[in-house]
């Protein structure tokens, strides 16, 4: 039972039998397993703006078939290089942003989901970083100003339970984020602030950070500031749109 | 400088022990004698600083989606970083086996459950997450060990001399052991947020 | 191995004496936590709140009793000198099955497990069972022993999770339908700091949120366990 060949051979059966094992499975269920992630991952956009969801319905309360829906009547996808310029033929939906975040910086696009309920108009970019574990991603939806913040959504991939993982768990941390503002008066990028030891009253580019969760909070910080970094470009030619159109609208 | 204070990071500021609180399971208990807190301490340095580069040259070049095989394969971090974990700690049981048969008595199922240490695993994923480069991860991984072997050596010393002072019976051995750990964390708290860099310049 | 394999001819029940102290016994007398000192890291991280807790042990239980099974099915066939690769990679295939499985039945609950895999493939109680127990034991068994190992296991962090909880969040089970508020400044609580006439003074801890905590709670169960129980008391 000792002899190196007897060893080789049970190696070999054993990584073969356990490699064969989870390929099939992973095969068989792979399919479903896509269109589940693709629907948990729109489920994540929509909860960025659950504040102006159809009806005041919650995420959670939205059927599969009511998501699709959404997304194909009430969203526009657009995807922007690093200048902020449009690119025709994706779909902000495939863009994967942790392959993107592996990319040389100016060849990185972007995804941006405009969601319109009725009046209101919302858009929502995607930020992406590192936490105390693994990554940590979210999305950012701003009102039609482009800097009051409408709503977020975190998730992460391996913050601890109860600590960092209370991102995305503890509704009342991306609750903070609402109404705070990305841009200070004078119109300078600030980003928002994940404080420890709690925001300082009235400041409206801070929020307060998880106690225990030091690393995390951190992490959400930079994400946030490099993550909204990426859409300035963006940000700026749509406003100065949005000016021309209400000049416009004056002259008629 | 960089490589430099990424090793007086991760041994004394955040210290994988008594910070991170990871590889708690053989710090408290193979800590009873300063003698195999020294064996396992080295042996936990001797793994640490190996498996980290190797780490490294496994998620650069096989599992991300730029390295050679040109697809992403990153599902498969957990088991192959523990792959190579595993058998560098069996590596290290049949080294120990063969020249200190007694160290090997004395830490016991410890020795191999150095596998499971999550202060190994954990630090090959702190690596990944932190986005460190090759040489930055040797000196991660020499820094850690040298962190958690100080913290055993240093923790199993009081605990030598613990045995002279009137504890509870009830509370010797482990349950000291357990609050002993807790003080010794709060007070590495004080050294955290320290930047090494800030101070150099 | 070869030896206990001979001498076992004699019948043995389905379940006596033996397969019950295999499973009681790690929940008190050999509890991996307070006496085998096992699985302690992520007794410290998980246990914050109680609903990550209650997870964690359930996920543990199962994949401790599944891997010892699986084990002892082929322990006469491990080589010595590859054992732990072997046993690691039988737990990872167990926890990628679980994966796989939840991927396809019910995405929400793979997303909200997923980030315990680590966790549980670090756990020293998994590979330390494999190592003390299951190498050496017929399968049944070997799953009995699993099983209390993680029941014991998950004993001590509901346990400790409940104070931890309570007196660092002022919450119970948050996470869950069944949350509690218990003591916290807004009206949301069951005692409002801000209004109550006795409990304005209280603040909630947070050292109790970080993992030093968890030492101390746990130093102090394991006082009042040796206490009680004097066969347990270190004499060296």
């Amino acid at each position: 039972m000792d002899s190196p060949r007897y060893i080789l051979t049970f190696v070999f059966t054993l990584t073969a039998l356990v490699a064969l094992l989870l390929t099939g499975m992973r095969q068989v269920t792979m399919e479903k397993a896509n269109l589940n992630e693709q629907i948990f991952n729109k489920r994540a956009i929509l909860s960025a703006v659950e504040t102006h969801l159809p009806g005041g319905k919650k995420v959670k309360e939205l059927s599969d078939e009511e998501v699709l829906n959404i997304f194909n009547t009430q969203m526009q996808q657009i995807v922007i290089d690093t200048k902020g310029q449009p690119i025709e033929g994706v779909m902000a939906e495939n863009i994967d942003m942790a392959k993107e975040r592996k990319k040389p910086e100016a060849e990185r696009e972007f995804p941006i989901f405009v969601y319109t309920e009725g009046e209101t108009t919302c858009y929502i970019f995607a930020v992406r970083g590192n936490g105390l574990w693994d990554e940590i991603w979210g999305n950012v939806a701003l009102e039609s100003d482009l800097n009051t913040i409408a709503g977020v959504a975190f998730d992460h991939k391996g913050e601890t339970p109860g600590l960092g993982a209370e991102i995305k768990d503890n509704p009342a941390f991306p609750r903070q984020f609402i109404g705070k503002q990305i841009f200070d008066d004078q119109g300078q990028y600030v980003s928002i602030k994940v404080k420890k030891g709690g925001a300082e009253k009235g400041n409206t580019h801070q929020v307060d950070a998880i106690t225990g969760a030091t690393i995390t909070s951190d992490g959400v910080t930079k994400m946030f500031e490099l993550g909204l970094k990426n859409y300035l470009p963006y940000m700026e030619q749509l406003k100065a749109q949005q000016k021309n159109d209400a000049q416009g609208m004056l002259i008629q | 400088m960089e490589v430099l204070n990424i090793f007086i990071k991760s041994a004394f500021i955040e210290n994988l022990v008594l910070a991170y609180f990871l590889g708690m399971c053989s710090y408290l208990a193979v800590s009873k004698t300063v003698k195999t807190a020294v064996g396992l301490g080295l042996a936990v340095i001797f793994v640490l600083g190996i498996t980290m580069p190797i780490n490294w040259l496994i998620s650069e070049y096989l599992l991300s989606e730029t390295g050679l095989l040109g697809i992403d394969l990153t599902f498969l971090r957990f088991i192959l970083f523990i792959a190579v974990i595993a058998s560098m700690v069996q590596l290290v049981e049949m080294v120990v086996e063969k020249y200190s048969p007694a160290l090997y008595n004395s830490l016991g199922i410890f020795l191999p459950l150095i596998t499971v240490n999550c202060a190994i695993l954990g630090g090959s994923l702190f690596m990944v997450s932190r986005e460190y480069n090759f040489a930055e991860s040797i000196s991660f991984g020499l820094g850690g060990g040298f962190g958690w072997f100080l913290a055993i050596v240093a923790f199993a010393a009081i605990r030598e001399k613990m045995r002279y002072s009137n504890v509870p019976p009830a509370l010797r051995g482990l349950g000291i052991a357990f609050i002993l750990t807790g003080l010794m964390g709060i007070a590495f708290m004080s050294l955290m947020g320290i930047d090494p860099m800030a101070l150099s310049k | 191995m070869a030896e206990t394999t001979v001498q076992e001819v004699k019948k043995e029940p389905f379940f006596g004496k033996k397969e019950r102290a295999l499973l009681l016994d790690p929940i008190n007398d050999n509890n991996p936590i307070t006496v085998q000192v096992l699985g302690i890291c992520s007794a410290l991280a998980v246990t914050s709140m109680v609903f990550p807790s209650l997870v964690m042990a359930v996920a543990v239980t199962l994949v401790t009793a599944l891997s010892n099974l699986t084990t002892s099915l082929v322990r006469n066939m491990i080589p010595k000198q590859v054992r732990m690769i072997v046993q690691l990679v039988i737990i990872a295939a167990l926890v990628t099955v679980v994966e796989l499985s939840l991927k396809y039945l019910n995405y929400p609950v793979y997303k909200q497990l997923s980030v315990y895999i680590g966790l549980i493939i670090t756990n020293c109680i998994v590979m330390g069972r494999l190592e003390a127990f299951a190498m050496a034991n017929k399968p049944w068994r070997s799953f009995l022993d699993g099983l209390g190992n993680g029941l014991g296991y998950g004993a001590i962090l509901l346990m400790v999770a409940f104070f931890r909880e309570i007196f660092g969040k002022g919450s119970l089970l948050a996470g869950t339908p069944l949350e509690i508020k218990i003591i916290g400044p807004t009206a949301e609580f069951l005692i409002n700091t801000k209004e109550s006439m006795l409990f304005g003074w209280y603040v909630n801890n947070n050292l109790m949120v970080l993992p030093t905590a968890a030492m101390f709670i746990i130093g102090i169960f394991i006082w009042i366990q040796r206490g009680s129980n004097k066969k347990l008391i270190d004499v060296s």
